[in-house]
């Protein structure tokens, strides 16, 4: 289970904090982040994965804290939206800097990479360079990394915003498998609320800074009476 | 007519019948020592001031890729950029003033030869191939350096899997560039060159026209050198294009990441020492020289008037030309006929490859039968200097009127926005900035050219560079030191009031 709590974050470093996060996810869960531009959720992804340091607060994965933890040790794999795979290593090459940057792989650590290529339909093409590949292949290739990586947190900052309606359905049923089979939890941060209903039972809402509520997605969606809410969905 | 100013003299150069001292047959330069010492020089010459420019440089742009907060960044960047408008003899006087006897770091008679040429030539790439490399980290990512932090990289991975293969792109492209400036350096070897032994080919070539009158002798030469240059652009045309050149006196850059390293910023503070020291030692050197005594002297009046006269007609000249042929390009692919278009463009880069004084050797003989060239030094030199200037041009507006030509060509046409209107309301507003830094950049180019005033100039028509060049030859480097200070304000200077005074401000 991820905890976050109390997590502050303020740019400059010593200034009040312009952010503070509360919330949980369970292992097997894909939580959705939505919310209006600006308003915090991929500086919360930041903070979790290291590259943003909080001013307080604590982030804990199955109890321990995990907040001061150097970016490289801290248990998170994550997936952007774009410049997930470094343009000139293939595929294979791509998949297996997530087991060893030096790429000294063992027997069994290479039979893993070909492994994840293979559970992501990548087999075939292996040897092919990221420029070589569609927008969804791509952004399988950085899921089968994060296979490899076999870290507990996944964080998929807006990973699929560039992809069409189905290819997105499609690979958002690819993570909540993926989560569910490896017991990870999952943060999901998109623009699309029809995201949220595919991929999590229950989504946060984010709003300056805050989380101003986490429920279930289908009654967020639906019934939020926030004024917040009804504004980004442009119901009211 | 482009084509024409280029061709002829080229043409001019190959009509080796006509010229003093040939014989039918005659392939005595070919198979003369002389002529093979002078080529291994310039090649060796060119190779490992680009091997000492371009290396270090690597570590230095990478120091400033990595230490996007260190302290007067932006001010060293702008410190690079100066070497683009320092004249060569500026840089020449400020490498003696450092390195010659009695500066700080005195390396006697040494410096004349190979080590002065290297010194100097390192002064004007080191921080050329900075500029150009930085964008190539500032270009990675910032995706991909959270990736690398992500994954554990070490600093060798990081640089292995990151870094190398965004500069190994145009590392090649910029390594080129380098050795063509080097190859094609005049001012430099001419000055530091310290005789025979450290003589390039476009220095033999002057020597040829101007001290033994041998044309025929300065044509084979010329030849020579016009076939090492497009060797070298065809291989880099083969290899890639040329990189982007950042033509700007801002420090154009923004963060990347920080890594706090002693070692980089080490790196930074000695290439800054390197580029700052000459200049600041020349400006130290000029105020406890002669410098009443040298500002008092008509001469040096009568130089600074010739030096501004060349240098504003040859931007006016150069930008007129430029403009016109970017609108005839334009106009050429509205119609569908792109590639005509871009051989338009072409057409005005095609100086790099065809080096001024290449140019002025054919002028020369194309001429010397028919007029006294000497009489005609202000068209001439300001022709070439124009032509010089002309890729800076297309470079600089290029872009910029492309632009304009996209966006508003069709709604100009529905709003019938033609001739002076569209000049007043569309275009001037748009290009000031770029025609402003164009004019600046050729008027300075043209006021510290050495290589074409040195060809054809006499004791009237000398611009500054010139009368420095003859102060070092008659060892009066006290007063070299003040001319080339003055030189360098009025070069400064003249590139600001153009940048500012056509251009506006920043923000306009």
């Amino acid at each position: 289970m991820l905890e976050i709590r109390q997590l502050a974050f303020a740019y400059g470093g010593d200034q009040a904090p312009v952010m503070q996060f509360d919330l949980d996810v369970t292992a097997g869960e894909v939580l959705s982040l939505i919310g209006p531009s600006g308003s915090g959720k991929s500086t919360l992804l930041g903070l979790v994965a290291g590259f943003l340091a909080p001013s307080s607060g604590q982030i804990l994965l199955d109890g321990v804290a995990i907040e001061n933890l150097p970016v490289a040790s801290r248990p998170v794999s994550i997936v952007f939206q774009q410049h997930n795979l470094f343009p000139h290593l293939d595929l294979y090459t791509n998949v297996a800097l997530g087991v060893d940057p030096s790429l000294r792989l063992t027997r069994e650590q290479a039979g893993a990479v070909k492994a994840a290529l293979e559970r992501l339909g990548l087999d075939q093409l292996q040897q092919r360079k990221p420029g070589e590949l569609s927008g969804g292949q791509r952004q399988r290739v950085a899921l089968a990394r994060v296979l490899v990586r076999k870290r507990k947190i996944l964080l998929l900052d807006e990973a699929f915003a560039a992809l069409g309606p189905a290819l997105r359905v499609e690979l958002i049923g690819l993570v909540k498998t993926l989560v569910h089979e490896n017991n990870m939890v999952a943060m999901l941060v998109s623009h699309q609320p029809r995201d949220a209903l595919i991929a999590s039972p229950r989504t946060a809402f984010i709003c300056d800074g805050r989380v101003a509520t986490l429920q279930a997605t289908v009654e967020l969606l639906e019934q939020s009476q926030l004024p917040d809410v009804r504004n980004y969905l442009g119901t009211m | 007519m482009l084509g024409l100013i280029i061709l002829a003299p080229l043409a001019g150069l190959l009509n080796l019948s006509t010229l003093p001292g040939y014989e039918p047959g005659d392939l005595r330069f070919w198979h003369s020592g002389y002529i093979r010492r002078v080529l291994f020089f310039s090649l060796w010459q060119a190779f490992l001031s680009t091997i000492c420019s371009v290396l270090p440089a690597i570590l230095v742009a990478r120091a400033f890729a990595l230490q996007p907060d260190f302290p007067m960044r932006g001010l060293l960047l702008r410190l690079f950029a100066l070497p683009l408008v320092v004249p060569a003899v500026v840089a020449v006087i400020g490498v003696v003033s450092v390195y010659g006897s009695g500066g700080w770091i005195p390396l006697g008679k040494s410096l004349y030869g190979l080590n002065g040429i290297l010194l100097a030539h390192v002064f004007f790439n080191l921080p050329l191939a900075v500029r150009l490399l930085l964008p190539q980290w500032q270009a990675i990512p910032g995706h991909h350096w959270q990736l690398g932090d992500q994954l554990g990289m070490s600093a060798w991975q990081r640089w292995r899997f990151l870094e190398w293969p965004a500069l190994r792109e145009a590392l090649p492209g910029i390594m080129l560039l380098v050795f063509m400036l080097c190859l094609t350096s005049f001012a430099v070897v001419l000055t530091l060159g310290g005789g025979p032994k450290s003589t390039t080919l476009e220095v033999a070539i002057y020597q040829s026209l101007r001290f033994d009158f041998d044309p025929a002798r300065a044509v084979v030469l010329a030849l020579l050198q016009l076939g090492l240059c497009m060797l070298v652009a065809i291989v880099t045309l083969k290899l890639q294009r040329l990189p982007e050149v950042e033509i700007t006196l801002t420090s154009g850059s923004r963060p990347t990441r920080t890594i706090q390293k002693p070692l980089n910023i080490a790196l930074i503070l000695v290439a800054a020492v390197y580029v700052g020291l000459p200049l600041l030692s020349m400006l130290i050197d000029a105020f406890k020289g002669q410098l009443l005594g040298v500002i008092s002297n008509i001469y040096l009046w009568q130089s600074i008037g010739n030096t501004l006269f060349i240098g504003l007609a040859a931007a006016l000249l150069s930008v007129s030309a430029g403009w016109l042929l970017l609108q005839y390009s334009a106009s050429l692919a509205r119609a569908g006929q792109t590639g005509k278009a871009k051989l338009i463009d072409l057409a005005g880069s095609i100086v790099y490859v065809v080096p001024p004084l290449v140019i002025g050797t054919g002028m020369f003989v194309l001429l010397s039968p028919h007029v006294d060239v000497f009489a005609w030094v202000y068209p001439v030199v300001i022709t070439i200097n124009a032509l010089m200037g002309l890729p800076f041009v297309i470079r600089c507006l290029g872009p910029a009127m492309r632009q304009n030509q996209a966006r508003y060509h069709y709604l100009c046409q529905s709003l019938q926005l033609q001739g002076w209107n569209r000049l007043r309301y569309l275009e001037w507003p748009l290009l000031r900035r770029p025609l402003g830094l164009a004019a600046a950049l050729v008027t300075a180019l043209a006021m510290g050219d050495l290589g074409v005033i040195a060809l054809f100039g006499t004791p009237d028509t000398a611009t500054l560079s010139l009368v420095i060049y003859q102060q070092l030859g008659a060892y009066l480097i006290p007063q070299a030191t003040v001319t080339a200070l003055v030189l360098l304000l009025l070069c400064l200077g003249m590139f600001w009031l153009l940048e500012r005074g056509i251009g506006g401000k920043v923000d306009a």
